[in-house]
């Protein structure tokens, strides 16, 4: 199987997909619970792959250092937002390799990005609150050229749910449901 | 020494990709199999199709029937290479254990029978069952199964899944609210018998299967007790049917072997487990299997023919207090069987007077049924349920899953009816004759 992902099995559920579009329609859901301090624990709801109930039984716990009146327990938000990002992309990368009849040998994706605290603190500033620009650099080697290489990375960021999610506006539709404790 | 020549199902091809376009220029579509050759549809009759599906003569000598291909491992070439590589090699012989020829053909016989577009033969019905559940479920995962489940797959369920992480609830298969509230948000699965084992319950199929599609939870059903040609479980609406082929479906108690049948895309998940779990079938099972099946349709009659004259005859008997048989207007399913069952069975379960001592008495008696467990053969076989199948519970415990102290079971074979009867008026007869001794 050429980077362990069965090229006949993703072209099947291509060919499905143009036929059966209901089979494509993913539906997640997470909750989040918060700890202590700057510490939560998310935990994920079952997902719906297609018209199938599938269990995802995960969690992790996401907390900021001590610097920033946490206590280090867990990949901050920041970190994690950078990893949804790049395991999308790196999800993208590979299936679009492994159609091209590209075997890779490894793949590395680098990220960085810088924060200026200032949008969050409320400091009145130039400074966006969310990250003005997100840097990453692709470690590729392969059976594939420079060109081909340079071709998959424009179409595999071209075709990823998250980085597109990133680049384009998003609908945010929050609502609060709260409780007064009366002391 | 290089040999281009296809080995395995020659319609399956690499997926081809055009390098302009992403991945939705990929071009291999599922398909049914996979099959040794094109192979027409000879008929739609049950025993037509019994008889021809997937028998394929031998190409090279036109020897009729299937030859038994006796062999671990195939020579290889570019094309199986190519398999593994782009993920078909479920296409191609590469190793017994992913393939063999002899699998396949009766592996294209039984998804024939059963209309499906794929089917895989295993080592034994649980072998079958363990592979196809654990295909469906994911870490977490919750199942709802009946409550009258057959033994070994109440242990998967009981004994296995904890350890994994997984659960199940088991619900009365009667009682459809009581399924729907058993189904959690990580419920991935169904899982019910057709006829369970041993008050041949007749289970609502198709409305098991208008719950499973609604609350978006696959459904699996074990058919073992309702082999196609008695019933087709799959155009229920049914996402997988397994069975013990080691009962009807083999019918000449010789061998041990199981089944999944369903759409292409589910067995494809399911062929994993088979490779990762090695529950393959050995070639000359294959063939004991494929023979056996040539002759379902005539035997299902035959079974049905005896064995619902017996169950008039033993539900006149003065001497025995109930019976069990679908085809019985007293059965509590009898429309459910009627609406569901094309043919009856050889199944009988019935309750004599005296309780399980007369019971033992009764099949110790018995010159034709052997004392045996199992089902399905050709010839007859009788056991209890208290020394056997059921033999761990307590006597409440069993009166409160409905089998009475008296239970019999009894698989009736294709022997003459006039004969069975007889054999039973003679055994009837013999036990309640004799005076039971004061210390018995």
């Amino acid at each position: 199987m050429r980077n362990s992902i069965p090229t006949a099995a993703l072209s099947e559920f291509v060919n499905e997909v143009q036929n059966t579009p209901e089979e494509a329609v993913m539906e997640y859901g997470i909750e989040i619970n918060w700890e202590s301090g700057t510490r939560s624990r998310t935990e994920t709801k079952a997902m719906k792959v297609g018209p199938h109930q599938v269990s995802r039984s995960f969690s992790w716990k996401s907390d900021e250092p001590r610097q920033l009146m946490g206590n280090n327990h867990g990949a901050n938000p920041q970190e994690l937002l950078l990893s949804g990002l790049g395991s999308c992309m790196m999800v993208s990368f590979i299936a679009g390799a492994t159609a091209a009849g590209i075997q890779l040998e490894s793949v590395r994706i680098d990220f960085d990005a810088t924060l200026d605290l200032r949008g969050f603190l409320g400091i009145g500033s130039n400074a966006t609150v969310g990250f003005p620009e997100i840097r990453y650099t692709i470690h590729a080697t392969g059976d594939a050229s420079e060109e081909e290489f340079a071709e998959l990375h424009r179409k595999s960021v071209a075709h990823s749910p998250n980085a597109q999610t990133i680049l384009n506006p998003v609908k945010l539709n929050g609502a609060i449901v709260s409780t007064r404790i009366e002391g | 020494m290089s040999n281009e020549k296809i080995l395995g199902d020659p319609s399956s091809k690499s997926p081809r990709h055009t390098a302009d376009d992403w991945l939705n220029t990929l071009d291999r579509a599922r398909k049914p199999g996979p099959f040794l050759a094109d192979h027409a549809a000879p008929g739609s009759g049950m025993s037509t199709v019994s008889v021809h599906a997937g028998t394929h003569d031998d190409p090279r000598t036109g020897a009729v029937g299937t030859p038994i291909y006796q062999a671990s491992t195939f020579v290889l070439n570019d094309n199986q290479y190519q398999s593994v590589e782009e993920g078909f090699a479920r296409d191609r012989f590469i190793y017994s254990r992913y393939g063999n020829p002899s699998q396949w053909a009766v592996q294209e016989k039984l998804a024939a029978l059963e209309g499906a577009e794929s089917a895989i033969v295993f080592s034994s019905g649980m072998a079958a069952i363990t592979s196809t559940v654990m295909a469906l479920v994911d870490k977490g995962a919750h199942v709802v199964a009946s409550s009258d489940l057959y033994g070994g797959t109440y242990n998967l369920f009981n004994q296995e899944f904890p350890t994994m992480g997984m659960s199940c609830t088991m619900v009365d298969s009667y009682d459809f609210d009581a399924i729907e509230a058993a189904i959690q948000p990580n419920t991935q699965l169904m899982y019910f018998e057709a006829i369970t084992n041993p008050l041949l319950k007749i289970i609502d199929i198709p409305r098991l299967a208008e719950i499973a599609k609604r609350r978006k939870v696959r459904l699996v059903i074990d058919a073992t007790f309702a082999p196609p040609v008695a019933m087709r479980t799959l155009e229920h609406g049914v996402d997988v049917v397994v069975h013990s082929a080691s009962k009807y479906l083999n019918g000449h108690s010789d061998l041990i072997a199981g089944v999944a049948a369903g759409p292409r895309k589910l067995i494809d998940m399911i062929w994993p487990r088979l490779l990762n779990y090695g529950g393959s079938l050995d070639p000359h099972a294959c063939f004991l299997l494929e023979r056996g099946l040539k002759t379902l349709a005539v035997r299902m009659r035959a079974h049905e023919e005896s064995a619902t004259a017996l169950a008039k005859y033993l539900e006149g008997h003065p001497r025995v207090k109930k019976v069990f048989y679908p085809f019985l207007e007293s059965h509590p399913d009898y429309a459910t069987a009627r609406r569901l069952l094309k043919n009856g069975t050889g199944n009988i379960t019935f309750v004599i007077e005296g309780g399980d001592a007369a019971a033992l008495r009764l099949v110790n008696a018995l010159r034709i049924p052997k004392q045996a467990t199992s089902l399905g053969g050709v010839e007859s076989l009788i056991s209890l349920p208290f020394n056997t199948s059921q033999a761990t519970f307590t006597s409440r415990q069993r009166a409160d899953v409905g089998i009475d102290p008296g239970c019999v079971r009894l698989s009736v074979g294709i022997e003459d009816a006039a004969d069975l009867i007889a054999d039973f008026e003679q055994a009837l007869a013999a036990i309640y004759a004799k005076k039971e001794p004061a210390y018995a």
